[in-house]
């Protein structure tokens, strides 16, 4: 069942003339983990505010269409009902921090205060979403004093913590290393498992293709593509436009121009490439034995037992 | 970066466990009372018999003391030539300086006064020293301050330590492309030409993004608030305030009444 509905919408920020979203249509099921790709100026942010409900509450602008989470529609709303629906998170972490805490663990009471979660519940809460994120171990440390990856981290326990149904996410990993992208990623896909619908702005493709259920391509305010992982990440429309493109998608690209890729599907992560790969030497070797002549195998070539 | 952001020092005191209520009314009515009594010792009496113990009993000694003579002395002792010179008292000339005297009168009256400010900003700082901002504010939310009120006092505190980091980095960042902060006063005013720029609109953004970030967490909700901290509120509190304010309320009437 769609819990996000939008339909037709289109949206122009006061004081522009093109609109930042063109006649988007998205349905979104409970519980699917949604990634967003596009280059810059594509719309991606301005469909995370309208999500969570900053367009038309809080930036002003045109707003046509209808925008409906959970069976509500958020021009009916308004914006602090829609937020225990809607949870959003953004890249910058620094501007996030309240700045009226001192530490990480009032930090993520923040919230919950401000919605009047009792006591109990509200430690129970925090500490469970410490947990979840990794952060344990900065509880009493101050927001202010932390690097911009544990920020984030901050940042992005600050919204699960309210347990919103759907979760927006812009950038969430921008400043984290590759461990802290992966635990990151870990966790989003864990709350989708536990029936938290995500949609994630995100560049790094590669985890993408590991992680999200569906990948909606976005360019100039409209949605270019929209389907599974590798169908979207491999796509040629994607080529030269200013996405975010895998490295294994573009060697194994050029490899298929020179005839070296088998598969029908072009690789988006390392172990699809080294399948792959590996397919289109074990070709070749089994050619090679046919023929009677064979050469010692070269360069790192697997041999498939 | 610095992870003290406020006064507060984390002790365990009778004072700390105060409520912070009590506190605020202790300090104000500390002040009240010096500022109010008729008598000309009153002021000096507090200081000596009320602020010097609370700084032993809430074990900010050295804390307290510390900033005592660096900035409370300092000031007073300014405030203190500066009103014995200038202040009329027609009495005997202690001695003159500049055509300025000082008579006994003008002398007495600027101790006082300066004793005042001594214990103004004093039972300030110990309440500052002794009670955790977000504790303060939360109890004075539950009290029925405003939610954005507290927010703003509460934010200014972290926000400008943050925005002289900022006001840094953008200077050094500057300098690095050759711009010259030294020399001549002129050369220094303009110099800050190009870090206002940054520094001004970068706030400004970054306003929006913070509003956007607590409003998404229901900032503005319309639900009764909750305090993560519970704050005690004693009868032992009760009586304090109470007793003061009827402290406050004698010397106010002592002094219209002997007046």
């Amino acid at each position: 069942m769609a819990i996000v509905n939008l339909q037709n919408v289109t949206y122009k920020y006061p004081l522009t003339d093109s609109p930042a979203l063109q006649n988007i249509n998205l349905q979104v099921d409970e519980g699917e983990f949604v990634a967003i790709i596009g280059p810059n100026g594509a719309g991606k942010s301005t469909l995370c505010y309208t999500l969570a409900g900053f367009v038309p509450h809080f930036f002003k602008g045109e707003l046509t269409g209808t925008v409906e989470v959970a069976g509500n529609e958020s021009s009916q709303s308004t914006l602090h009902e829609w937020v225990l629906n809607v949870g959003l998170a953004f890249q910058n972490p620094f501007n996030q921090i309240s700045g009226a805490k001192y530490t990480v663990f009032e930090e993520l009471a923040f919230g919950l205060e401000n919605i009047g979660v009792p006591r109990d519940e509200m430690r129970a809460r925090v500490e469970g979403a410490l947990e979840l994120t990794g952060i344990s171990d900065l509880a009493d440390r101050s927001p202010y004093s932390l690097s911009g990856g544990q920020q984030q981290r901050v940042a992005l326990a600050s919204i699960l913590v309210m347990q919103p149904k759907v979760l927006v996410l812009d950038e969430p990993t921008s400043q984290m290393d590759p461990i802290g992208t992966r635990e990151v990623f870990g966790v989003i896909r864990k709350m989708a498992g536990q029936g938290m619908t995500v949609i994630l702005v995100e560049h790094k493709v590669e985890w993408i293709a590991q992680f999200a259920d569906r990948v909606i391509a976005l360019k100039d305010g409209q949605i270019l593509l929209d389907g599974s992982p590798p169908e979207v990440l491999t796509s040629p429309i994607l080529e030269g436009s200013g996405f975010g493109i895998s490295r294994y998608t573009s060697v194994a690209r050029r490899a298929q121009e020179l005839g070296l890729w088998k598969k029908d599907r072009l690789p988006v992560t390392l172990d699809e490439a080294v399948e792959g790969f590996s397919l289109a030497l074990t070709l070749r070797h089994s050619l090679w034995s046919q023929r009677g002549a064979l050469p010692s195998p070269t360069g790192g070539g697997e041999q498939p037992s | 970066m610095h992870e003290r952001l406020s006064f507060f020092v984390k002790r365990d005191s009778p004072i700390h466990r105060l409520n912070p209520m009590t506190k605020v009314v202790l300090a104000l009515s500390l002040v009240l009372i010096a500022f109010s009594s008729p008598w000309y010792w009153t002021p000096q009496a507090i200081f000596l018999l009320a602020i010097v113990p609370l700084s032993f009993i809430a074990s900010v000694v050295k804390e307290y003391w510390n900033f005592f003579l660096k900035v409370i002395l300092a000031t007073v002792s300014v405030l203190f030539v500066m009103q014995a010179l200038f202040l009329p008292g027609e009495s005997r000339i202690i001695f003159e300086i500049f055509g300025l005297e000082v008579t006994e009168l003008s002398a007495q009256l600027a101790f006082r006064n300066a004793t005042r400010i001594a214990v103004m900003v004093s039972s300030f700082t110990i309440l500052l020293l002794t009670t955790h901002p977000s504790e303060l504010m939360s109890d004075l939310t539950r009290r029925g301050l405003p939610g954005q009120f507290a927010y703003v006092i509460i934010a200014s505190l972290q926000i400008i330590p943050q925005m002289q980091a900022k006001a840094q980095t953008i200077i050094s960042a500057q300098r690095s492309r050759g711009l010259d902060t030294q020399g001549s006063f002129f050369r220094r005013v303009g110099a800050i030409v190009p870090l206002v720029g940054p520094l001004v609109f970068g706030s400004l953004v970054e306003v929006e993004e913070r509003a956007i970030a607590i409003e998404a967490r229901g900032f503005t909700s319309t639900r009764k608030k909750t305090s993560l901290h519970d704050i005690p509120d004693s009868s032992l509190d009760r009586a304090i305030r109470w007793t003061l304010a009827i402290l406050v309320v004698l010397s106010f009437a002592l002094r219209l009444w002997l007046s």
